[in-house]
């Protein structure tokens, strides 16, 4: 049941004891540095990640959350590769269609921009325990509305993946067919998607009332039980992230005055 | 479970003449929800002391939701609803109060365990602390809070577990071990042990005597009698309107529920034939008594419970039988969890099958084998002698027909019928039979007038019966049920045993996971007991519920049903049944009959 949690991982490496927003501004970073920088920037990024995420010892959960949008990533080469508008330089020629360099290129800087902010989100994820989120959030003076919908995101996909799985056995239990051909997979997914959706939504109501009965954000004046971790090197840390986002932003836009 | 509600006269008196500082008092009350016809609740009077203990029962869709609403302020704060009426904590009213002023003096829970729970903590502890938290209680001052209410409510053991690695029955614990902490006079719970097993519907039923005697006062809808039987008044509603309000005893006796469709509870029922007072009617040992010095003529009438009868149909006539064996079984989830552990069972066409144990204990992991939907990791699963290991599910799901617990997994379409005819039409059928299957699986749940309905406009109760109408359309020579019962109000419990009477009588296999007892030695054969992924007791329900086996029973978690344990204490041998209990009362009052064993 660890969909309570959302994504994540119990354990105590240096990147869980992070202060939360510490780990927020470093994402923000790192998918600023991904899409505004020039494309040679993506392997140093993606080596600096992989070291840290290695650092976690969650390095192997992390690859194995990849497959997720694998068939997103695969087609965007795929299609970029064969219909880029205006390539001419043909790599491989199949019937009527062409792999351009140019396709190929685009497509593999745009899947790689992909795999990078997907990366470091997982990493987040994996390592930021949902309530310090909601608590470093609120501390700073987030509104627990907000607070509530970042928690509720961050645990929304675990709880549909757990509740899609007792569908689908539930529907193939009435002699649906959710293997064969692409068109009857299709024909599947029908009696799998009412039952997901609205259950997550019952899912949320009775959530919400939960946390009402608790009277979450009734009053103002909140305090605070758990004591979220903030070492003195965090804050050290967060103006080194904050001059390093300043300087990707000022990098992208004399760049983009440059060009 | 009969605990003797204490000081009952005390705090009843007090109620009727000086109102208190935190009482609830509804005077008048009605609601209506946004573009519903008819009122959910209609001039509703209510007043809970503190200390006192109240349940409400009704039929599902009776209003027992809506009070828990009102009585907790979400209408129309939180839920969208007209309130009339005066409805009031203390000096604080209801209908309009934000919820600040709302905190502190009232909470809810709700029947799914872990929804009630932040979802978001790493410990109990911290779970407690959330809601003090919201209050903006002093950190120094939470750990003595919590630590206070914990060995109150004997939770102590749990402060530093996983919330969501709890039981159900735990999880509920701290859940109303939350709200208590924050210092709420009126504890309101709309189902709480809907989903528990029997084991934990106790454990909560405990933890609200011993709220009461520190004068939180609770309000508590169910539809379970040992947990109303336990409470100090009873508010029976029907169609939104109360029509008793009194001991539980006397509320759920026959001359109040007659019009509403419910029976009473087999204690009830047992204590009014045997002349007892209403007021004694949930204590086990009175009605053992009792039962003991009465005429044996005059129980007859108690036997007499049947309900409505289930109309021929062809989706319950003779079947092609099938034999399933499950040999050697073992599985291991792959986080290593070993759920079961060397199970072997033989089914025999027409035989009914109740698998009991408490939650963990193996039961879902066990029958999701029957029809493929997981794959032994040792062991295996035959129909008639052939191994079902290289048959997809979708396709014995035409011999195997399995029903799940949530009714919400499955529903999906915009009809009642359509709905219905989705597994047929899987199978392949031909649309003539599909049409015919339809009509008859309906005519079989009794739901022939909602045809056109949108399953999600039915309530839980009538949704769970759609979902089994689903399946028996695909007329399986096996039918197998996972908590039939859970969230069904009484006449659909009988609904659903007669189905499972009238399957069997046809040859059909019918296999069910229950935690209601009752429900289990009243419909069927054989018993089968789970514990720790293995079958510890297997046998009809005269063995299985015999007061010889009650320790090996206690030690899977479970008590046998009350006709049994009334049985026990009156030395007349095992008698799971009522019929069987008073047969046996019959024989041993006949002179000439051989002495029934005390």
């Amino acid at each position: 049941m660890s969909t309570a949690t959302g994504y994540y991982r119990t354990g105590d490496s240096w990147l869980h004891r992070r202060n939360p927003i510490t780990k927020l501004l470093a994402v923000a970073l790192v998918l600023l540095a991904t899409f505004l920088l020039p494309a040679m920037i993506l392997p140093v990024i993606g080596a600096i990640l992989a070291v840290v995420a290695w650092s976690t010892g969650l390095g192997r959960a992390i690859i194995r959350a990849l497959r997720i949008p694998a068939v997103l990533i695969a087609s965007i080469i795929l299609i970029n590769a064969l219909f880029f508008p205006g390539a001419t330089t043909r790599l491989v020629s199949l019937g009527p269609l062409a792999i351009t360099r140019e396709g190929l290129t685009f497509g593999l800087i745009s899947a790689g921009r992909l795999i990078v902010a997907f990366f470091v989100l997982v990493t987040f994820l994996f390592t930021t325990l949902a309530d310090d989120l909601l608590e470093s959030l609120v501390s700073r003076g987030v509104g627990h509305r907000i607070a509530f919908i970042v928690l509720s995101a961050v645990q929304m996909v675990p709880r549909m993946q757990d509740r899609a799985g007792s569908i689908l056995e539930a529907q193939q239990a009435r002699g649906l067919a959710v293997s064969g051909s692409l068109r009857q997979r299709v024909r599947a997914l029908v009696p799998l998607v009412g039952p997901v959706l609205l259950g997550s939504l019952i899912d949320v109501r009775e959530r919400t009332f939960a946390l009402e009965a608790r009277g979450f954000g009734a009053r103002p004046g909140r305090s605070a039980y758990r004591v979220v971790p903030d070492p003195p090197s965090d804050r050290w840390f967060r103006l080194v992230l904050l001059v390093a986002i300043i300087g990707v932003l000022a990098l992208a836009v004399t760049g983009a005055l440059k060009r | 479970m009969s605990t003797s509600p204490t000081s009952k006269n005390a705090v009843v008196g007090k109620t009727r003449n000086q109102p208190g500082a935190s009482d609830l008092v509804l005077e008048d009350v009605s609601v209506r929800y946004v573009g519903r016809r008819e009122p959910a609740l209609s001039g509703l009077e209510l007043t809970i002391a503190a200390g006192e203990r109240v349940g409400v029962a009704g039929r599902t869709g009776a209003g027992k939701s809506t009070l828990a609403m009102v009585a907790a302020g979400f209408i129309p704060r939180v839920v969208r609803a007209k309130l009339s009426g005066r409805a009031t904590i203390g000096d604080v009213t209801l209908g309009g109060a934000d919820a600040g002023a709302l905190l502190g003096r009232v909470g809810i829970i709700f029947s799914t365990p872990a929804n009630q729970l932040s979802a978001s903590k790493l410990t109990v502890r911290e779970e407690l602390a959330f809601g003090l938290e919201n209050l903006g209680v002093a950190r120094g001052e939470m750990d003595i809070r919590i630590d206070r209410v914990m060995a109150r409510l004997g939770i102590e053991h749990l402060a530093e577990r996983e919330p969501f690695a709890l039981s159900g029955g735990e999880q509920q614990r701290v859940a109303i071990a939350s709200i208590v902490t924050m210092g709420t006079q009126l504890l309101v719970l709309d189902e709480p042990t809907a989903q528990l097993d029997p084991g934990g519907s106790a454990s909560v039923g405990r933890l609200l005597d011993e709220l009461a005697r520190d004068g939180t006062a609770v309000l508590c809808a169910e539809h379970d009698p040992a947990i109303l039987g336990g409470l100090d008044r009873c508010l029976v509603l029907d169609a939104g309107r109360a029509i008793a309000n009194d001991v539980p005893g006397r509320a759920l006796s026959s001359d109040h529920l007659e019009s509403t469709g419910l029976i009473p509870p087999t204690l009830v029922r047992l204590a009014e034939a045997a002349g007892l007072d209403a007021i004694e009617a949930f204590h086990h040992n009175a009605v053992a008594r009792a039962l003991a010095g009465v005429d044996a003529a005059r129980l007859d009438r108690v036997a007499q419970t049947r309900g409505q009868e289930i109309p021929d149909s062809t989706l319950l006539g003779a079947r092609r039988h099938v034999r399933l064996a499950i040999e050697g079984l073992a599985h291991r989830y792959p986080t290593g969890l070993e759920a079961v552990r060397g199970v072997s069972l033989v089914f025999e066409p027409g035989e009914t099958v109740a698998i009991v144990g408490q939650n963990g204990s193996g039961k879902t992991t066990l029958v999701k084998h029957l029809n493929g939907l997981l794959r032994p990791t040792d062991g295996r699963v035959a129909l008639d002698g052939t191994d079902i290991i290289g048959t997809p599910v979708h396709e014995l799901a035409a011999t195997v027909g399995l029903v799940f617990q949530n009714p919400d997994d499955q529903l999906f379409d915009r009809s009642v019928e359509r709905e219905i005819a989705f597994g047929p039409r899987n199978l392949g059928h031909p649309e003539a039979s599909i049409r015919r299957s339809v009509v008859e699986a309906l005519a079989v749940v009794g739901l022939e007038a909602s045809r056109q309905v949108n399953p999600y406009d039915l309530d839980l109760s009538l949704r769970k019966l759609v979902a089994l109408a689903s399946v028996l359309a695909m007329d399986p020579a096996i039918l197998v049920l996972d908590e039939p019962t859970t969230g069904q109000d009484d006449p659909g419990v009988r609904r659903v045993g007669e189905i499972v009477d009238a399957a069997a009588r046809s040859g059909r296999t019918v296999i069910a996971i229950t935690h209601d007892m009752e429900f289990a030695a009243d419909h069927f054969d054989r018993i089968v007991v789970m514990r720790g992924g293995l079958v510890v007791s297997d046998g009809p329900p005269t063995e299985v519920f015999a007061p010889e086996r009650a320790a090996l029973l206690a030690s899977a978690g479970l008590e046998p049903p009350p006709a049994a344990r009334i049985g026990s204490t009156l030395g007349l041998g095992s008698t799971p049944t009522v019929p069987s209990l008073i047969a046996a009362l019959t024989a041993r009052a006949q002179p000439t009959a051989p002495p029934g064993g005390g």
